[in-house]
């Protein structure tokens, strides 16, 4: 019954726009623009990168040879377990910290917001505007307030309170978590944010349909809230994970990797070893080696997306 | 259909309760939307609350549940205050007009969460998940979530999430304005047996009067957060306070015909603007006595003027012939509408039977008067 009005249809499209672009049936017109731009800026960048992997090239020396040495170099590093360690609690603590604190900012806000409490949206531009400030610039704010001289402020309000000063970036066990919380300081604003955005879309209805079935205010955060980010958690994990691997412009000016390697994380590893040691093709490796990590977390949130939005 | 025990505890000692509104007030900022109200339903009572839009219906309801403070008066639920209680304690369930059902819960967990949260122990919550969709017919349903259910299989999972928890009072709100026509009139029928057979006191709200006249025992008529009247159904049907509740209950609405009061020699006539006089009967003669000579409105219901005789008119020589221009006419099956002018005003009648008279012809009908209604033109309250 359908081929007399499929042929009506085509007959009809094709009369109507003889000499429209037929976008929807050519897609590769309309995507060729765009497959240029990024096979220019990232996939040219991304395998000359794995090129230069497979060599012996230095920033000093032109010349290279193609060889699987810079690999076996690399895996052989006695500092890449320390670096991989340090990264990984890096990321972890990040994650965690940025999306409980992100979660509970999210959650006043919201409060606040229904309750038309004045002063929210200042909050609100307070808190972004953390967000948008560069990684270089956070580094600095953090590095001043963490200063162990008379200038440091987080030691200052120390002094002011009585209480011994802390060796917040000298002290190799500290100065990780002091790295921390200059990273979740900056990431928190992002974290909220998709947070925010996950709570205003839970119909109230929900909450007024638990509270008249007995549950309490917690019970509602753990039945009803939780559940409902739940996507919105994951996607944000992934997210917050692959940002914070890819982090060294923080931790540059704050400690610059040091005391030691205590700060050191794959990222700035990767960045040391190719602009202090000039050593361009280990460096090459770490930065494949952060590029499948950060594929694979891509992977996790391209499969997430579908099926939990 | 709905068969059995409450769900869950012994039928008997399930605890029946009475809820007084006194001087109940809402302000939502400046502007009041609830004036002072105040009704009271018995135990076991099927009490709706009906109105137009916007006229408060869903804030009363919302504070009798909690969900919304109250600016003035109080709320008793078996002689206790409620106004400074949490929805939680106040042992209601209620039916939402979306249903919100947990989506990321099985129907299953839907029904069982008022118990968990109660601390029910599990196998309680068990038994009683069983029954109430053994109640409602939604066994097979017990494993899919929300999302995979129809419309009208999510209003059956929202009304046994209330019974499940054994409440004292449900209140619904609007429970069946998002099902389609047919659907409204099964879950109708299947809300009331459910009320007939655990008698829980009960508090509808709706919009839609024939929800409200074939399912309450009684109704509160609304208006601008205002009480227009509050009765039975047959008492609003017969003997509507004003004028707004006379439009409001009924369907097709009562006729409002602007007409005058006289005296005769022989009687007292109501006369429509431009139709001909009409005689009322001797049983009002003596309560309209003192409105001759004034200006008022008739109300008469179609189904009052109409083409057949009733035992009672004719014995009591009450149905007026009345001769009515036909401009449309619209058959139901059982019945037909007709459409036609009457004096200056446009009236709809309801004959019985298919036949349907053309366009433009004149018929001949009987009013039966002695069902007619007079209000006051000004204050629209009933003579
Ligand atoms: N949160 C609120 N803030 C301000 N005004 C409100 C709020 N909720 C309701 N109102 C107003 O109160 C009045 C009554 O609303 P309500 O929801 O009780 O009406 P309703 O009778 O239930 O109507 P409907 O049949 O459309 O559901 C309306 O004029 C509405 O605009
Ligand atoms: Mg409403």
């Amino acid at each position: 019954m359908s081929q007399d009005a499929a042929v009506g249809a085509a007959s009809r499209t094709g009369s109507r726009h003889k000499k429209a672009w037929h976008l929807a049936e050519r897609p590769l017109v309309w995507l060729a623009p765009l497959t240029l731009l990024l096979f220019v800026t990232y996939v040219y960048p991304a395998i000359d990168v794995i090129r230069y992997s497979f060599t012996d090239a230095t920033l000093l020396n032109p010349e290279y040879a193609y060889t699987t040495d810079s690999f076996k170099a690399v895996i052989r590093s006695p500092d890449l377990p320390g670096i991989l360690w340090v990264t990984f609690a890096f990321v972890v603590a990040s994650v965690i910290l940025q999306l409980v604190l992100g979660l509970l900012v999210a959650m006043a806000l919201h409060r606040g917001v229904r309750r038309r409490l004045p002063g929210v949206s200042v909050v609100r531009i307070i808190i972004l505007s953390a967000w948008i400030v560069p990684g270089v610039a956070a580094g600095i704010v953090w590095q001043l307030m963490f200063n162990e001289a008379s200038y440091g402020f987080l030691n200052a309000v120390l002094r002011g309170a009585g209480l011994s000063p802390v060796a917040w970036l000298s002290d190799p066990n500290i100065a990780l978590w002091s790295a921390v919380i200059a990273n979740v300081w900056r990431g928190t604003a992002f974290s909220m944010l998709l947070l925010y955005a996950g709570l205003v879309v839970i119909p109230s209805s929900l909450y007024e349909a638990a509270s008249v079935d007995g549950a309490t205010a917690l019970k509602q955060f753990w039945y009803i809230t939780l559940p409902q980010l739940r996507p919105i958690l994951l996607i944000n994990t992934v997210l917050i994970s692959i940002f914070t691997l890819n982090t060294f412009d923080l931790i540059l000016p704050l400690t610059g990797g040091g005391p030691g390697r205590a700060t050191e994380v794959l990222a700035l590893y990767t960045y040391n070893t190719v602009f202090r040691n000039f050593d361009l093709s280990n460096g090459a490796v770490l930065a494949v080696v952060l590029l499948l990590i950060s594929i694979v977390f891509t992977l996790i949130y391209v499969r997430l997306l579908p099926r939990e939005l | 259909m709905i068969t059995g025990q409450w769900p869950y505890g012994q039928s008997e000692e399930r605890a029946v309760a009475h809820v007084v509104v006194s001087q109940l007030y809402k302000k939502y900022g400046e502007l009041q939307v609830v004036h002072g109200v105040d009704f009271e339903i018995g135990d076991g009572e099927f009490m709706v609350l009906v109105g137009p839009s916007g006229c408060g219906k869903s804030t009363i309801l919302r504070m009798i549940a909690g969900l919304e403070g109250v600016t003035g008066g109080e709320i008793v639920i078996n002689d206790r205050m409620m106004n400074d209680v949490p929805p939680r304690d106040r042992d209601i369930a209620m039916v939402f007009q979306d249903y919100a059902l947990y989506p990321h819960m099985s129907v299953r967990q839907n029904l069982g969460f008022g118990l968990k949260m109660r601390n029910a122990p599990r196998a309680e919550v068990e038994a009683t998940v069983r029954k109430t969709a053994e109640t409602l017919q939604i066994e097979a349903l017990l494993d899919r979530k929300p999302k995979q259910l129809s419309g009208g299989q999510r209003q059956r999972v929202a009304i046994g999430r209330a019974i499940a928890r054994e409440p004292q009072v449900f209140l619904f709100d609007e429970p069946l304005s998002n099902l389609d026509a047919k659907l409204r009139v099964e879950m109708r029928t299947q809300i009331k047996r459910l009320h007939m057979s655990f008698k829980v006191t009960s508090i509808y709200v709706t919009h839609d009067q024939t929800e409200a006249m074939t399912l309450a025992d009684r109704i509160v008529v609304l208006r601008d957060g205002r009480i227009e009247q509050v009765g039975t159904p047959e008492e609003l049907y017969a003997r509507p306070a004003n004028r707004f509740v006379a439009g409001f209950i009924g369907s097709p609405t009562m006729n409002f015909i602007e007409a005058q009061v006289v005296e005769e020699g022989n009687g007292l006539r109501v006369v429509p603007v431009g139709g001909p006089p009409l005689a009322i009967p001797k049983s009002r003669a003596q309560r309209y006595q003192r409105h001759a000579g004034r200006p008022v409105i008739l109300g008469i219901r179609p189904e009052d003027v109409t083409n057949t005789w009733t035992e009672e008119s004719r014995a009591r020589e009450s149905a007026v012939p009345l001769d009515v221009a036909v401009e449309i006419s619209e058959p139901l099956g059982s019945d037909t509408l007709i459409f036609a002018r009457l004096g200056n005003a446009e009236i709809v009648c309801r004959a019985s039977g298919m036949s349907a008279p053309v366009s433009g012809s004149a018929i001949r009908l009987n009013a039966h008067m002695d069902r007619m209604h007079l209000f006051d033109p000004e204050s629209g309250m009933a003579l």
